[in-house]
């Protein structure tokens, strides 16, 4: 084993019948996927090693993700191509390994440096457009768009960085960024609902996770 | 041939917990084209993904069926209360996970029925999927409903809403069945004529080709075919030799009950245990040698990527070539981060030798022993006798060897019980708790756990009636007012919770409408809570006007026609007769691969009994 392990960052896309899979059950698809490519994985010390990995945010249920991220390391210098062979053999059809990169050990964690996340949400095709256009008009006007999680109250306006909606036939398009960090997330689901749409009519698409540059 | 819409189905998803149970997608998966397969099975575990899935049964027809090029096997589950409120609302037939066609296109349906409890689930099954529930309501454009598992042995309770069950071990005989099917249905046999044709085929029971006749009094008369062409004793299907263990098993995409990689290393028990329908049911003895074992745990680890490894039978300390198979475990896999349990261990310092080897391979948690009955007596009634000294020896080795927690577990209602044997349970609960703080101190934990005994089919204790609640809650009230302040921790199932399992695995065929009704009344998911469906399957008895204490409650003459009598499981009635008898007479029988008890397997399957030394059957 050496003191500098090696840092792979994952890019994937999470599709199909996998986006009905949780957080917490990725995570373990994805030591059993890894376990799989017979790579020499780093393991955390102690009495009951795991798997050292480290996912970038958790995607919602039901959510495509066409660019997540994840780290992982290896114990001994292995080529990415090989790597990336390994894994594309042992990842399961509807988890699909994008890009790979070998990244400085002292940068900081996916979970960390996370700011923000893209989406695209496509809307039902029943939809009045007029009105909507309307809707969407007069949230982006308003000074606050509180919204209830659980106990507190959360401004869903701060959390919003940028929104534009895309007539189109049959199915319009709304392209919103979000705050993602630990303290501060949105949530598009959120949104849809102030919109009056149900998210289960919509198809909600992750696009892209923005870090901060350090 | 068309899917649900599966549009539709995503939407729903998001209103349902844990929606991964519902739409496949996990790796080893297998995936065909629909259309260009000639025969499309279901095999459907009638529980939730989570408890259905890592079913071994499951997975190794699975496996079998679909290296067939020209059959696809797919899979479905019972769906939680959500997903059915959904289904129900929405019109959307019951699916496949794979290719999500509803159940009923496909040619055949496959029900695993592993226990009891299952029954209203495999009706809820066939009416979630628009299949009709009774075998005579269905026609030639209706699958074929097979079934087939452990509670299959009394298949009688399930006979009016299953096609043919496929009696013993289904590895080859469900290929048999799909092929005969296959030429039956092309020789344009109608239904009748193709159940016919399936009844031939040895270990196939077709429950509607035989009719029973009832005496006054409830007992049966007689179960005869009703042509001379259907076998009248219908004997269970053996392999010779196991087959090759399945390695490429689906690996589930949220998280379900045994999480792991299951490995049979053994079937069958050669101690004869009386209470224990999987000793008789699951004879001969059949083991897997260490190198094919070696080898399974590393074709599945690098298939399935799994953390943990079981390796499964009925009494894993009896397999001939056990500690080798410890060491060199141990000597293959300790590098590779993995954990391996070893359940259903003797009580013999032995089993704990064998736990050491695996050193830091097994997982936590505690030591699990099973002597089901605390006095001599009792245990020579039961045929597991148990010498106290070797179970405090083991006990003590147990807690020299790390453990802080031992787990025992007892059984109460059994035939000749007295209360003086449920002190003796109190009694040695107390003797291991006080070993263990002398070696260990305080921090030991001894755990009772005690369930209360059905007389089983095909068991030499099939005969006796269940013990009445009353009985069972004065046994119990004892064992909660004398484990009380002495730090030994109980758990128990209530006495009611048992007789749902009583009656459904000691019925007759008349308790079919009983099922139906019940399921009618909204029973499902019967194994779940503390029984709460037990008035409405009172009510069912009631209104199908069966008296349920006659199926629970009776004890059962000997020369009685037992409603699973002409189940053959190759040991025959006499055998069990003269071993009653020996039960009762506090007489046990040797493990019986030091010593023949001619219990019938050898006569009824003997033939099957490989030459070469290299396959292992218990007889001697």
């Amino acid at each position: 084993m050496t003191d500098q392990p090696l840092r792979i960052r994952m890019t994937y896309a999470k599709l199909g019948n996998l986006r009905f899979v949780g957080h917490l059950d990725l995570q373990r698809l994805f030591e059993r996927a890894l376990r799989r490519t017979n790579l020499p994985l780093r393991y955390t010390q102690g009495f009951n090693p795991h798997l050292r990995i480290n996912l970038a945010s958790a995607l919602p249920l039901g959510f495509i993700g066409e660019a997540e991220q994840m780290d992982f390391w290896l114990d001994q210098e292995v080529s990415l191509d090989e790597v990336s062979n390994r894994l594309r053999a042992s990842l399961p059809v509807e988890l699909v390994l994008q890009e790979l990169q070998v990244i400085d050990n002292q940068q900081p964690s996916l979970q960390g440096s996370l700011l923000s996340s893209e989406y695209e949400i496509l809307l039902p095709a029943d939809l009045d457009i007029q009105t909507l256009q309307e809707k969407v008009d007069k949230l982006l006007a308003l000074d606050a768009l509180p919204v209830q999680r659980r106990k507190k109250t959360v401004d869903l306006k701060n959390l919003i960085l940028q929104m534009e909606f895309f007539k189109s036939e049959p199915q319009s398009l709304l392209k919103v960024a979000m705050k993602s960090t630990p303290e501060e997330n949105g949530r598009p689901d959120e949104l849809l609902e102030l919109l009056g749409l149900d998210p289960a009519d919509c198809q909600v698409t992750r696009t892209k996770l923005n870090f901060s540059e350090e | 041939m068309q899917t649900i819409d599966t549009k539709q189905l995503e939407k729903i998803l998001y209103h349902v917990e844990k929606p991964g149970r519902y739409v496949g997608g996990e790796h080893n998966q297998i995936l065909k084209d629909w259309d260009a397969i000639r025969t499309h099975v279901c095999l459907v575990f009638p529980d939730i993904y989570d408890i259905g899935q890592p079913n071994l049964g499951l997975a190794i027809l699975y496996d079998i069926l679909n290296r067939q090029p020209d059959i696809m096997a797919e899979r479905a589950f019972t769906p939680w209360h959500d997903l059915e409120a959904q289904l129900r609302e929405h019109q959307i037939p019951l699916f496949s996970l794979e290719t999500k066609h509803p159940l009923a296109q496909f040619d055949i349906i496959g029900l695993s029925l592993p226990y009891e409890s299952l029954y209203t689930n495999a009706l809820n099954v066939l009416d979630l999927a628009g299949i009709p529930l009774l075998a005579s309501e269905r026609t030639n454009n209706d699958p074929l409903i097979i079934a087939g598992g452990q509670a299959c042995f009394n298949p009688e309770p399930m006979a009016d809403f299953i096609d043919a069950f496929v009696v013993g071990e289904g590895e080859e005989v469900t290929l048999e069945l799909i092929r005969a099917f296959e030429e039956l249905k092309q020789s344009g046999s109608d239904r009748k004529g193709l159940l016919q044709g399936l009844s031939r085929i040895p270990g196939v029971y077709v429950p509607s080709l035989y009719s029973v006749h009832y005496a006054q009094d409830g007992t049966i008369i007689s179960i005869l075919p009703s042509d001379p062409s259907v076998p009248a004793i219908v004997t269970k299907r053996i392999v010779s030799k196991l087959p090759p263990h399945p390695t490429r098993l689906v690996v589930p995409n949220v998280e379900t009950v045994h999480d792991r990689l299951s490995i049979e290393i053994m079937r069958g028990c050669t101690r004869g245990c009386r209470f224990c329908h999987a000793g008789v049911v699951n004879r001969p003895v059949r083991e897997r040698t260490v190198e094919e074992i070696l080898q399974v745990i590393e074709d599945g680890l690098a298939a399935t990527g799994y953390e943990d490894v079981g390796l499964l039978s009925l009494s894993s300390s009896d397999h001939t070539q056990i500690l080798e198979l410890t060491r060199l475990v141990y000597e293959k896999f300790h590098d590779r981060k993995v954990f391996v349990s070893l359940p259903s261990l003797r009580i013999a310092s032995f089993s704990v030798e064998l736990m050491d080897e695996l050193r830091d391979l097994r997982p936590g948690g505690g030591f699990t022993l099973a002597p089901e009955a605390a006095s001599p007596r009792l245990q020579a009634i039961i045929n597991k006798p148990l010498d106290n000294e070797v179970f405090e020896e083991t006990v003590r080795t147990v807690f020299e060897h790390g453990w802080l927690t031992l787990k025992l577990y007892y059984m109460i209602g059994l035939p000749g019980e007295t209360m003086e044997d449920v002190q003796a349970i109190l009694d040695a609960g107390k003797r291991v708790l006080a070993i263990g703080r002398q070696l260990r101190g305080n921090r030991v934990k001894v755990h009772l756990s005690v369930g209360n005994f059905i007389p089983k089919p095909h068991t030499p204790f099939q005969w006796y009636p269940l013990n009445s609640t009353d009985e069972l809650q004065t046994k119990l009230d004892m064992l909660k007012e004398g484990t009380r302040r002495t730090g030994l921790k109980l758990s128990y199932n209530i006495p009611d919770s048992t007789l749902l399992e009583a009656w459904l695995s000691r019925g007759d065929r008349r308790l079919g409408q009983v099922i139906l009704r019940a399921w009618q009344l909204g029973a499902k998911f019967d194994a779940w809570g503390e029984n709460e469906n037990q008035p409405i399957w009172r009510q069912a008895f009631a209104e199908i006007g069966l008296d349920p204490d006659f199926y629970a409650y009776r004890e059962r003459a000997l020369d009685e026609t037992l409603p699973w009598d002409h189940i053959h499981t190759g040991v025959t009635k006499v055998f069990l007769l003269r071993d009653l008898e020996w039960s009762k007479q506090g007489k046990t029988r040797k493990d019986c691969r030091e010593q023949c008890f001619a219990c019938g397997i050898l006569d009824s399957f003997g033939k099957l009994r490989p030459v070469s030394p290299l396959v292992y059957w218990g007889c001697p």
